[in-house]
């Protein structure tokens, strides 16, 4: 499975997801695919190839997918918008520096009036909430720098009672903790500069507890081991500057054998299928492990730091020291 | 993608899977255009509708498809029906969702259109009656979440849906059946932790509303709690909440006691990283918050206490050795 992280085919691995035009699974995918250019992208900034995928097409897609009558995205031409593939698509233009081809005000008046009585944020007008909707709605504000028109109350007063005993955070109240909603409620809080609504101690503790002998990271009590809790896990400990509370050598390992040795990309664990979704988690948590020869990756925002850093958006999180070799 | 085995095809065998697929490929995309034409040209017809069912059969993540069926259900399918046979059309897409559930139980999509389907039930079935059909569904949904969190006692989606489930009954079941419930779910599994975390919903709520004494309660959990310890110590659920239960209290007879009784405990599982973990907690709480009223040589021993514990959580638990150690540094 091989013990350093093989970029090279991780790179054409993300260069071929574009050419499967005849895979079923490519097409049956289709309502995740403004995400999974964003997982793409991201994942060659980390490993410093960003320009692996052409900038024009991307832009032209990311923009084909725009709706005049919402103001939102939608994740492939011809689906309707939802604000999972608009943080996307914002994330995307970012990185390509192209917000110059959004209508700004219209995605903002699209975002923001998805915000519920309670606070919370729905996906699209059929209503459904989760404080992962809370958690793009406050990012992407952020990131289009309109976080001044969102009411911030009312948005810390929702993730507030998703705060569960154990220190972490639901998807909606009452939910059970679970450590990728950890992350969004973390990180939304994060970007609205009120950590003080984090029970640290606790929820550091539960964060710690998550590691399990073969290194892994699992998403709740007594679950199975996965890569993309890797990023889940690790940007919340990392924003809570808690990474060196579990065995980073470990976790690394354990990444490093979710690898595909054969045609590149990671999977959820050691043997499995891999995908977009699990080849970024994986390298951003290597990337937050200090993995050597990988760019810094920004946990708050998921896109790379030195980017983030650039638009003065940079909160204290931190990361393990960059190591100079494996 | 989650759980899906690696497989290496030989040559032949990846043309042959290649050629399957491409039958399914090509129904797949002449549907996808097909539906996705009329919902650009605002079909709400019938037929339209009978598609998206077939489409949603092939694609149940095809979000966009569900939106169109219920666009379809609202300006093509409602406006000319009686509520009667609304509540027909209802009841046939609630049978659709559970049969994609049982073969896509984590899909979300899924569960959005069912609640969707529940807030469109009209009044009925008579006027003296307006409740009765939404009863009646919320009820079997009851029903049907039981069944899914007995495959899977853990599901997640499950779990919130039985939460909802019970927020809009219209009859609402008495929150003591609830907590009945989730003893019998951690009863039959120890580590259940969202049994665990449901019932502190249920047990805050109860004691809001001054159903339940606190005090009581608190006593009557720590003794299950004790119970679920002795059976299964290695299982990080029942710590979390034991030491949410005594967060809660503010008696420090109560520590002195969970003390006492985690150390038992230790010495027949004298390398149990919870007891450990829990008895540097609690001393530390003792320290914290009764510390004035302890003798000199009492705080001594506490604090010795801990640093031991500390020391050989280092030893049992290596991978978060950093932890003890920034809690040792921390002195109170
Ligand atoms: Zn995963």
């Amino acid at each position: 499975m091989g013990s350093t992280l093989n970029v090279p085919l991780h790179v054409k691995y993300i260069q071929s997801l574009g050419e499967n035009k005849d895979d079923l699974i490519y097409h049956m995918t289709a309502h995740l695919r403004m995400n999974a250019v964003y997982w793409g992208l991201t994942a060659l900034c980390v490993m410093k190839d960003k320009d692996a995928l052409n900038r024009e097409e991307m832009i032209d897609f990311v923009m084909s997918c725009w709706d005049e009558k919402t103001g939102g995205f939608s994740p492939h031409p011809d689906h309707d918008a939802h604000l999972h593939p608009t943080l996307s698509a914002i994330q995307i233009l970012i990185m390509q520096d192209a917000l110059d081809r959004v209508d700004i005000p219209r995605v903002v008046k699209f975002i923001l009036s998805l915000q519920q009585e309670s606070g919370v944020f729905a996906g699209d007008e059929w209503g459904e909430i989760d404080t992962r909707f809370l958690y793009c709605a406050v990012n992407a504000l952020s990131l289009l720098g309109h976080l001044h028109e969102l009411d911030v109350e009312k948005t810390v007063g929702y993730i507030r009672r998703c705060r569960n005993f154990d220190g972490g955070f639901g998807n909606r109240e009452g939910a059970e903790s679970h450590a990728a909603q950890v992350f969004v409620c973390v990180a939304a809080l994060a970007i609205l500069d009120r950590l003080d609504e984090v029970d640290q101690d606790t929820l550091a503790w539960w964060l710690a507890e998550r590691q399990l002998p073969s290194g892994g990271l699992n998403g709740r009590p007594e679950k199975l081991e996965d890569v993309c809790y890797s990023f889940w896990v690790l940007s919340a400990m990392s924003i809570l500057n808690k990474i060196p509370w579990i065995n980073a050598d470990k976790l690394t390992a354990f990444i490093l054998s979710a690898q595909d040795p054969d045609h590149g990309g990671i999977a959820d664990r050691p043997g499995d299928q891999p995908d977009v979704f699990h080849t970024l988690f994986g390298v951003a948590g290597l990337s937050l492990l200090g993995y050597p020869g990988l760019d810094d990756l920004d946990p708050v925002y998921c896109m790379p730091a030195s980017l983030i850093e650039s638009k003065g958006l940079r909160k204290g999180w931190t990361a393990l020291p960059r190591k100079a070799s494996v | 993608m989650h759980g899906v085995k690696r497989v290496r095809y030989s040559r032949e065998a990846l043309a042959a899977h290649k050629e399957r697929e491409r039958a399914k490929l090509k129904e797949f995309q002449g549907l996808t255009a097909e539906v996705l034409s009329r919902k650009k040209g605002n079909d709400f017809d019938k037929e339209s509708f009978e598609l998206t069912t077939r489409l949603l059969h092939v694609n149940p993540e095809f979000y966009t498809v569900w939106n169109y069926r219920r666009r379809i259900l609202l300006n093509g399918i409602f406006p000319t029906s009686t509520p009667v046979q609304i509540n027909d059309v209802l009841s046939d897409d609630l049978s659709l969702t559970t049969t994609l559930l049982k073969q896509h139980p984590k899909v979300y999509w899924i569960w959005n259109h069912r609640q969707w389907c529940l807030r469109q039930v009209p009044d009925g079935p008579t006027d003296a009656d307006p409740n009765g059909w939404r009863q009646s569904y919320w009820n079997k949904e009851l029903f049907v979440v039981e069944k899914m969190l007995e495959v899977d006692p853990r599901n997640f989606h499950a779990w919130t849906y039985r939460r909802i489930v019970l927020e809009n009954m219209p009859v609402k079941r008495p929150e003591l059946s609830e907590l009945a419930y989730t003893k019998r779910k951690i009863e039959a599994n120890f580590s259940n932790f969202s049994a665990w975390h449901q019932r502190s919903k249920v047990l805050s709520s109860l004691w809001e509303s001054g159903k339940r004494d606190k005090f009581k309660s608190i006593e009557e959990e720590l003794d299950l709690v004790k119970n679920a310890m002795y059976t299964d110590p290695g299982d990080q659920s029942v710590w979390l909440y034991h030491r949410w239960l005594i967060s809660l209290g503010d008696s420090k007879s109560v520590v002195d006691r969970e003390i006492q009784s985690i150390e038992e405990l230790l010495e027949e599982q004298p390398d149990s990283k919870w007891c450990m973990e829990s008895l540097v907690f609690y001393k530390r709480l003792l320290l914290r918050s009764y510390g004035e009223s302890l003798a000199d040589e009492d705080r001594r021993k506490l604090a010795s206490d801990c640093e031991e514990l500390l020391v050989n959580l280092q030893r049992v638990d290596p991978d978060r050795k950093q932890r003890y150690m920034d809690l040792s540094q921390h002195k109170l």
